[in-house]
């Protein structure tokens, strides 16, 4: 691209080194009241009677409303489950039971004490693995009836199960030389955005503005008008700044509480999170996973036959993890050639807070136990770990876990590239290893529009859907539009953050901006520059088949004296006919597999534009402490073709950081009440810039064919990185130590505990 | 926050009338307004700011030893060359206290009167025979640091007295000192497990040797099975290790989030021993950076363990 | 019961009454007006609340408001010039790749600056140690770390 070679600043960066940029919890409002919400008492509990009155009474307090102040609805993506407010039971702490607007926090919180509820408790089910026993307390009994996507295969507290199925794993496994079986645990984590969730509601008549930190405005959108029962149109959804999100942002939060005690209040009504809340109830957090998984393997080093049984934590309520065990037995079953595969997953309700999307959901851990267990098994045949992945590693024409015929891949590069950047081999301390691991990671095809205008004076403007969370992938849209109409980038604004403005797009997740809203941008570019050519030619009297449109003006190809300027065009489009292009680029297909053996089929049977990432990390580990260092860290993706290379580094360096925090540090503990014990970051310790390490970052170019992937032959960028990090980290900490860590996160204690073993 | 009247002192006579009526005194408040927003206690219902009390403030080198006005900030402490020099343990922990905004905000006189169980620069304060003056309207009096403590965030002070300052008196000669915390992270850390050594050597002989663990029990207290077991050794590896293994065995840990008790009984010892071996090293008059810790866990650029 | 104190707050005084409990952060975002500074925690872990206070980096969720009366407060708000040129952190922190989300920006910044204050030429390990007390999500802190290098380098 044109404008690679030069660093590239990103629109809203003045505005946020200046401070002066605006966030949700910024904003205030005339009349505006302080929002508070009342949380269940128990983690499952039988509500026997809500009494409100004492809230009401309290002086400064404008409304308190519980679910008989809201309509009956029941919502949720895959599976209908939840309400706004708990109804008959609660089944987390952090569940809603009522909610407050006062003059002022201090008073909300005094209100929302003042709120009676008594209760009958019930038997708490927290270990996924208890969850699915015959007999064990159902955490939905209605299940049955909820509404839910027929794909969805569900069972008492199995929410969603999905199985892959290739070959005959029995008789592959019975031709095995060798067979290792493992166990790994996970545990649940968060998302940890610095900027805790902040709502903002104001009514004007019967529509609503509801400013909101979300990542996806207009699934909250939709989330709004299902839950409140108005129609789309009159619910505006608008994102200030967003202070990150790596999903836990994603999808339908707060938004509809706080509006509704707006409209109860009839004064605009603002929520902002604490750190504590931001913890019990995120709504939206990393699962938690039982791993059982077993390979077959012949004596020369290939893979003959994977089996997995994985249980994953759903939480109390069905966010949209219903999909994860597909895509959790598709990481289990690895980038791997393997012709027999059977992986049965399951999704699990708990009475903890609702799993859901966080960055690379399932990824992480399920590959963090995959690629330690594929240390396993090479150390079993003898054989250097790094050679074991290199034999059986997919490559083009490979099949996958449902025979999809890998195409325009460069996984096994990767893996070359990470082990050369880190000089695997070479000589270390005693305390010191390397440890390696392989990931993989689809890209998700998603409808997406976009506008772009031409404004009077030449310069332009992009209004889309696609909402900025922090990664930039946003802020880079204008490269892609400028390349088009031969631009400066800078010469764009952008309107996004507001559903009332741009078309549809599915919000700063699943690594979706760039693959989808780009596309869409470039249509719509497209479709000006086709505008910007017709006019051209009427003005220059000249064929349009002659003209070419290039730094900011169309001249007739050969004789560049006969030319006209964006500007002048602009000029001119304002007396006529306006400059105006829309874009909504079609989704790319899904790749053709044979899923015929698999159920729970929800979309990840197939990957698209797959990306493939290697991780090589030398860790120092005290033996005595069971404290890791992590020291250095090659990672090398092949992400199609990269399109900003700042940005996409930048999405590498911190995926690299919170998969170092994921494997050492960030997990939360449940005490037998099923409450966190560690809601806050002393005890849930995220890694500071003294423990982050060098990031050596490559790209294997490997662009897929047009029609196949995003703009260029691109693919998902904001994801992938996180995935492989733990599973390398855990690698090398068995190099060092001699033993296996089981138990993600892996804590001093827990690495000090298995060397005891 | 629930926090009803304030006055901000100029002397320390105006910080005790104030005192006398019931207020609580707040100087970085590094402890007393993280405390309260975090839940753990809300503010006292009246409050004296004692942060422009000069008289409290710097580090001064008197007769026989160091004085630390109570408003010495952790910050104050790792710049002042005489606490580097003479008492390293006391730096190795006012270093690592939290983030460099905690260490220019937060006092040695709040983080000994908040008497915290896992507080740092306790260990060394102990074992250097800190005393800390306590002055109330009614008079002035000096409480060793060993009996201050009573348990976690409780102290011998009446509720009218300020901790004004802690004189420290010097070692002798031939004495090295070091505090080794568990650090999970190479920064922002809370003791899950510290040790602090204080070694006197004679020639080869220790003739007196200091030991405290911190985070281990209700209270930060010496052990004196550790210290006889050093006490007129030749610092041998053997002598160090059986030091290390009675503060292990004289530690009461508990079993939380932070870790359980079993690890924390076996860091006691790791950590008491890395402790004692730094401490020797210094007495020897090597160098070993300060903070300890983080050069203790093998950190990027530190040196060996 | 409210206290009058006088903050200065980037060269400006500003007159408030302020009940004894209130924190300085709050303080700054609604009766100061200044919301560059934010709460990202409740036990001042994140420090995306750091202000210099007398030149000096403090967590002002913290620290009490009326502690600060007379003394002179720096927030983000008032590390660009007055003709708004961006300081030279500042500028690095876009050139670098040191802001994605930007909500630990503030802090950041302002911590870096007082680690370029008492230490005008700070080797990498020494920038990543002063840095710790501002946790960042996005960037992995190399685009950060980055651009307090080459402002260093500049000096």
């Amino acid at each position: 691209m044109a404008t690679a070679e030069k660093p590239f600043i990103r629109q809203d960066g003045k505005d946020k080194v200046t401070g002066l940029g605006r966030y949700t919890a910024d904003l205030d409002m005339t009349g505006m009241l302080q929002a508070k919400f009342r949380y269940s008492d128990h983690a499952h509990a039988r509500i026997t009677r809500i009494d409100t009155s004492k809230a009401r009474a309290l002086p400064g307090v404008f409304a308190v409303i519980t679910h008989e102040d809201v309509p009956d609805v029941r919502y949720g993506p895959f599976v209908q489950d939840r309400r706004l407010f708990a109804k008959h039971k609660v089944r987390y702490e952090g569940e809603l039971v009522a909610a407050v607007a006062a003059l002022t926090n201090e008073i909300a919180q005094r209100a929302v004490e003042l709120i009676e509820v008594d209760y009958e408790p019930l038997e708490i089910v927290s270990d996924v693995e208890a969850a699915l026993q015959p007999g064990a307390p159902l955490l939905h009994e209605e299940w049955a009836s909820y509404g839910a996507s027929e794909d969805v295969v569900r069972e008492g507290n199995d929410c969603s199960r999905s199985t892959i199925l290739k070959g005959d794993p029995d008789k592959g496994m019975a031709e095995a030389d060798i067979v290792v079986k493992e166990r790994y645990v996970a545990d649940m984590s968060h998302a940890v955005p610095i900027e805790p969730h902040a709502v903002v509601a104001q009514w004007q008549g019967d529509r609503v503005t509801i400013w909101s930190s979300t990542q996806v405005p207009f699934i909250a959108r939709s989330g709004v008008a299902t839950t409140l029962e108005l129609p789309e149109a009159h619910v505006r959804i608008v994102v200030p700044h967003l202070g990150g999100g790596f999903g836990g942002k994603c999808e339908f939060h707060y938004e509809a509480q706080v509006a509704a005690l707006a409209r109860v209040a009839q004064r605009p009504v603002r929520l902002v999170f604490s750190r504590r809340e931001e913890f019990l109830a995120p709504d939206h957090r990393r699962e938690g996973q039982v791993l059982e998984l077993e390979t077959g393997v012949r004596r020369d080093g290939s893979i003959v036959a994977r089996r997995g049984r994985l249980i994953l934590d759903n939480g109390a309520y069905s966010a949209d993890a219903p999909f994860f065990p597909q895509l959790a037995a598709m990481m289990a079953a690895g980038p791997y050639k393997i012709e027999n595969v059977f992986v049965d997953a399951s999704l699990a309700y708990t009475n903890t807070t609702p799993s859901g999307s966080v960055r690379a959901p399932t990824a992480p851990q399920a590959c963090w136990a995959l690629e330690q267990h594929m240390d396993s098994v090479a150390g079993q045949l003898g054989m250097d770990p790094v050679e074991f992945r290199r034999l059986n590693i997919v490559k083009n024409g490979d099949e996958g876990p449902t025979r999809q015929v890998f195409e325009d891949i460069g996984a096994a590069e990767t893996l070359e590239r990470a082990v050369e950047l880190i000089g695997y081999g070479k000589e270390l301390p005693d305390d010191e290893a390397i440890g390696v691991a392989v990931g993989w990671w689809p890209s998700f095809g998603i409808a997406s529009g976009a506008y772009v205008k031409i404004n009077g004076d030449g310069s332009a403007t992009i209004i889309t859907g696609a909402q900025e969370c922090g990664t930039g992938a946003v802020m880079a849209l204008p490269l892609l539009a400028a390349e088009i109409l031969g631009m400066e980038p800078e010469s764009f604004s952008l309107l996004y953050q507001d559903t009332d403005a741009g078309p549809f797009d599915s919000g700063a997740s699943g690594s979706q901006t760039t693959f989808n809203n780009g596309r869409a941008v470039m249509a719509a570019a497209n479709d000006v520059r086709e505008q910007l050519l017709d006019l051209a030619a009427e003005q220059l009297e000249a064929n349009r088949d002659d003209l070419e449109l290039k730094d900011g003006a169309v001249s007739v190809k050969g004789s560049p004296t006969k030319s006209v300027t964006i500007p002048e065009l602009a000029e001119a489009a304002h007396g006529s006919t306006l400059l105006l292009g829309r874009g909504a680029d079609a989704v790319p297909e899904m790749p053709a597999s044979d899923a015929a053996g698999c159920t729970g089929r929800l979309g990840m049977e197939s990957f698209l534009a797959p990306t493939f990432i290697t991780h090589a990390v030398r860790c120092k580990v005290d033996r005595e402490t069971g404290v890791v260092r992590v020291l250095e860290v090659a990672a090398v993706h092949e992400s199609g073709r990269v399109l900003n290379p700042i940005g996409a580094n930048g999405q590498v360096e911190g995926g690299v950081v919170m998969g170092i925090g994921m494997a050492t540090l960030e997990g939360s503990l449940l005490g037998e009440d099923a409450r966190q014990l560690n809601p806050h970051l002393l005890d849930y310790k995220l890694q500071t810039a003294s423990d982050s390490p060098p990031i050596h970052i490559g790209w294997v170019d490997s662009p897929t064919k047009p029609g196949a992937g995003g703009p260029k032959g691109s693919k998902g960028i904001g994801e992938p990185p996180c995935v492989p990090t733990p599973g390398a980290i855990a690698n090398a900490i068995a190099q060092v130590t001699g033993a296996r860590v089981h138990q993600l996160p892996m804590t001093p204690a827990r690495v000090w505990e298995a060397m005891q073993r | 926050m629930s926090a009803q009247s304030y006055t901000a002192a100029t002397s320390v006579d105006e910080a005790l009338e104030a005192m006398a009526t019931g207020a609580r005194p707040i100087a970085g408040g590094t402890d007393l307004v993280v405390g309260a927003r975090g839940g753990k206690a809300p503010l006292p219902d009246a409050l004296v700011a004692i942060h422009r009390v000069s008289e409290l403030r710097g580090i001064r080198e008197q007769e026989g030893g160091l004085v630390l006005g109570a408003l010495a900030t952790h910050a104050d402490i790792v710049a002042s060359s005489s606490a580097c020099e003479l008492f390293t343990a006391l730096a190795d922990a006012s270093a690592i206290v939290g983030s460099h905004a905690t260490r220019t905000a937060g006092t040695i006189g709040g983080n000994v009167m908040n008497a915290s169980p896992a507080m740092e620069t306790g260990g060394p304060l102990i074992c250097f025979d800190a005393v800390a003056t306590l002055r109330s309207a009614s008079g002035t009096r000096r409480v060793a640091l060993t009996d201050l403590f009573t348990g976690p965030g409780r102290t011998v002070a009446e509720p009218g007295e300020l901790l004004t300052e802690l004189a420290i008196p010097t070692p002798k000669d031939g004495t090295g000192s070091c505090y080794a915390r568990l650090e999970y992270r190479r920064q922002m850390e809370i003791a899950i497990v510290g040790a602090t050594a204080v070694v006197t050597l004679d020639g080869g002989t220790v003739r007196d040797a200091r030991i405290a663990i911190t985070a281990l029990a209700p209270t930060i207290h010496r052990v004196a099975e550790a210290e006889q077991a050093l006490n007129g050794s030749d610092a041998s590896d053997a002598a160090v290790h059986a030091a290390a293994d009675a503060a292990a065995g004289a530690s009461r840990p508990i079993s939380d989030v932070r870790g359980s008790a079993q690890y924390r009984r076996a860091m006691a010892a790791v950590l008491t021993r890395r402790a004692i071996s730094t401490a020797i090293t210094r007495a020897r008059g090597g160098r070993f950076p300060i903070p300890a810790s983080p050069a203790l866990h093998g950190a990027v650029n530190g040196g060996a363990a | 019961m409210r206290y009058d104190a006088t903050l200065k707050v980037n060269g400006r005084a500003y007159p408030v009454a302020i009940e004894p409990g209130r924190n300085l952060l709050s303080v700054l975002r609604s009766e100061v007006g200044l919301t560059g500074a934010k709460e990202g925690c409740d036990d001042s872990e994140c420090g995306a609340c750091m202000v210099l206070l007398d030149g000096q980096p403090v967590n002002s969720c913290s620290y009490l408001a009326l502690q600060a009366d007379g003394r002179e407060i720096v927030t983000i708000e008032g590390l660009a010039g007055e003709d708004g040129d961006l300081h030279p952190l500042q500028q690095a922190f876009l050139d670098q790749g040191g802001v994605q989300c930007g909500f630990c920006t503030p802090g950041m910044l302002i911590s870096a600056k007082a680690l370029l204050d008492r230490n005008p030429s700070p080797d990498e390990d020494e920038i990543r140690l002063a840095l710790s007390g501002n946790l960042c999500r996005c960037t992995g802190y190399s685009g950060i770390v980055r651009a307090v290098q080459a402002v260093a380098e500049q000096r």
